[in-house]
């Protein structure tokens, strides 16, 4: 039985923060609804926002039609610097709650965020639950975990996740260093779009032009909700390259053709020169961590 | 028996697009944050740079994304795109009002603002808001005999100043410095047609080591196993080549701007690392040690 993880969870502080689920958004006439894939041709597919009714955490994060959609129902608020309170505060793992419509009463599970250009909290809802939602709802996340810190491993950061998630993922400890599990580790070289962007929210993308190389490092079956390092990644302010450094995270949107991207990560924790670890855990993945309805 | 190079020069459009010398501008609250969090206020984007200048270095100075010259964009957005999308580094640049008038220029890069270099003393008489035209032309420039080869940003006259040379029907490009692909950091999420990516100079052991921080505001760098034709990705077997554009940064994930200007697969375009490929040198803009 592993010990209790030491952690200021008493003294944090549980805020409200909502937003509204998102319609799904376009450029106007007269602009090509078209976004480019990496290899320059035209595609239109459709991406992030709104309530997504057959895409769910645990279930693939490659080969849909689609360019990184986020799994349930993605929220926002309107007003720019609300709406970064509600990115940065959300953690995941928190419990969200529709507030109108035929759901409301209904509880979900903050699951991930997306970064720039999109912006937004994706919400983990039971499939019943979402056939009941309506664009335009409220939901409300009871938010904590924003200034949650290791007592025993100062070094680590946190980053957006919440009390119930940490205590839930597999760890060991070691001489001083923490491991969690993990279910793949993403070199450095193959990290993209949300580099040099906020680490406080958003997310940071694998990017998956190159096929070939994905497999060869076991990143081509990833899940929606895989929890995974990335290697030489220091994501204490800002997302950067720092050898020695590493960064844990959840999958939170799908792959897409664009370049620099592919599947989104939420960003966990991370620490700059070896006190982060990661061993191999698979199928470590939050849906079955936080026990997700489907 | 060297290969002469054909280029279609002469089917490229040559069109005006203006801006006016920017103010420089800050984030509110102003803080810029080390890799560590401490928080920093510093110099560096837009505006009149007196003192930093393409061939100067790209590493240590007192600022942050410093960009050489002067910094001009357009007031409204579309415009500004168009200034943005259809100038090319080595274009020619004249001053249309103010006390500088008449003054030339090179255009040097494309960061948030399109950098054009001019002489110290036309300096002097330039203010914020002046005029600067552009003759914009490079767009579709392309070397007839090498398809597979495509050049963004490239005017006629930096296509010249590449010296570019074919060697069993590979161009190779001389460069300053090569680049590790896992060190490109922000900008991965642009297209590559939109300014450019910055190296990430969080690991300061590692640009000492590799001699990166030895780097100069105009060299032109090459990346290994990168595709950069419509935004910018890792892919094995490609090749990129690329301008430094502007100057080092404190912040995680940046450090000195890297423009796009030719990619390829490496069987068709590769590169020699020569001293003296920077632009201020080959633009025959100031002679630099």
């Amino acid at each position: 039985m592993t010990p209790p993880l030491s952690t200021n969870s008493a003294d944090l502080v549980a805020v409200s923060v909502a937003g509204h689920i998102v319609h799904p958004g376009f450029p106007g006439l007269p602009a090509e609804p078209y976004r480019l894939a990496s290899d320059g041709t035209a595609f239109l597919l459709p991406t992030y926002g709104g309530i997504v009714y057959n895409v769910s955490v645990g279930d693939r994060a490659f080969g849909l039609a689609a360019d990184c959609i986020h799994p349930g129902v993605s929220i926002r608020q309107s007003e720019d610097t609300r709406n970064r309170g509600l990115n940065v505060y959300a953690c995941v793992g928190n419990r969200a709650k529709v507030m109108t419509g035929q759901a409301a009463g209904t509880t979900g599970i903050v699951t991930g965020k997306s970064g720039r250009f999109s912006e937004q909290v994706i919400i983990h809802f039971p499939k019943a639950a979402r056939a009941r939602m309506a664009v335009g709802d409220q939901i409300t996340i009871r938010s904590e975990g924003i200034g949650m810190a290791l007592t025993d491993h100062p070094s680590v950061m946190l980053k957006g996740i919440g009390p119930e998630l940490l205590a839930a993922l597999p760890r060991r400890t070691e001489a001083g260093r923490i491991d969690f599990g993990v279910v793949a580790t993403i070199p450095a070289h193959l990290v993209g779009a949300g580099l040099g962007l906020t680490s406080e929210g958003g997310s940071l993308h694998l990017q998956s032009t190159d096929r070939r190389e994905l497999a060869r490092h076991g990143l081509d079956a990833l899940r929606l909700g895989d929890i995974v390092a990335l290697a030489d990644t220091d994501s204490r302010y800002n997302h950067g390259f720092l050898r020695g450094a590493r960064a844990i995270g959840v999958v939170c949107t799908t792959d897409g053709p664009r370049a620099g991207f592919g599947p989104g990560i939420a960003i966990l924790m991370t620490a700059p020169a070896g006190e982060l670890g990661g061993f191999e855990a698979p199928g470590t993945n939050i849906a079955t961590l936080l026990s997700l309805e489907p | 028996m060297t290969e002469s190079l054909r280029w279609n020069f002469d089917d490229l459009v040559e069109m005006a697009v203006t801006g006016q010398v920017s103010q420089p501008t800050m984030r509110p609250n102003g803080y810029l944050h080390w890799p560590d969090g401490r928080a920093a206020i510093l110099p560096g984007m837009s505006g009149i740079a007196y003192n930093a200048r393409v061939g100067d270095r790209a590493f240590g100075w007192a600022g942050d994304h410093v960009e050489p010259g002067v910094s001009i964009a357009h007031a409204d957005e579309k415009s500004d795109m168009a200034l943005h999308y259809l100038t090319c580094i080595g274009n020619e640049a004249e001053v249309m009002t103010g006390l500088a008038r008449g003054a030339r220029g090179i255009v040097t890069g494309e960061h948030a603002r399109l950098l054009v270099d001019f002489a110290p003393e036309v300096l002097e008489d330039l203010t914020i808001g002046d005029t600067v035209q552009i003759r914009a032309r490079g767009r579709g420039v392309r070397l007839t005999d090498h398809p597979e080869l495509e050049f963004k940003k490239t005017s006629p006259a930096l296509a010249q100043a590449y010296g570019l040379r074919a060697e069993n029907g590979q161009i190779i490009c001389p460069v300053a410095m090569e680049l590790p692909a896992r060190i490109m950091g922000s900008g991965a999420e642009l297209n590559a047609e939109y300014v450019d990516q910055d190296l990430m100079s969080g690991d300061r052991e590692l640009m000492a080591e590799a001699g990166i921080d030895r780097m100069r505001l105009g060299d032109l760098i090459a990346i290994r196993d990168v595709d950069h034709r419509f935004g910018r990705s890792y892919r094995e077997g490609w090749v990129a080549i690329c301008l430094c554009i502007h100057g080092d940064s404190v912040m995680t994930g940046h450090g000195p701007g890297i423009l796009t200007l030719i990619t390829g697969p490496a069987d068709r375009l590769g590169f020699a690392v020569e001293p003296g490929a920077n632009i201020a040198q080959t633009l025959n803009i100031r002679s630099i040690a």
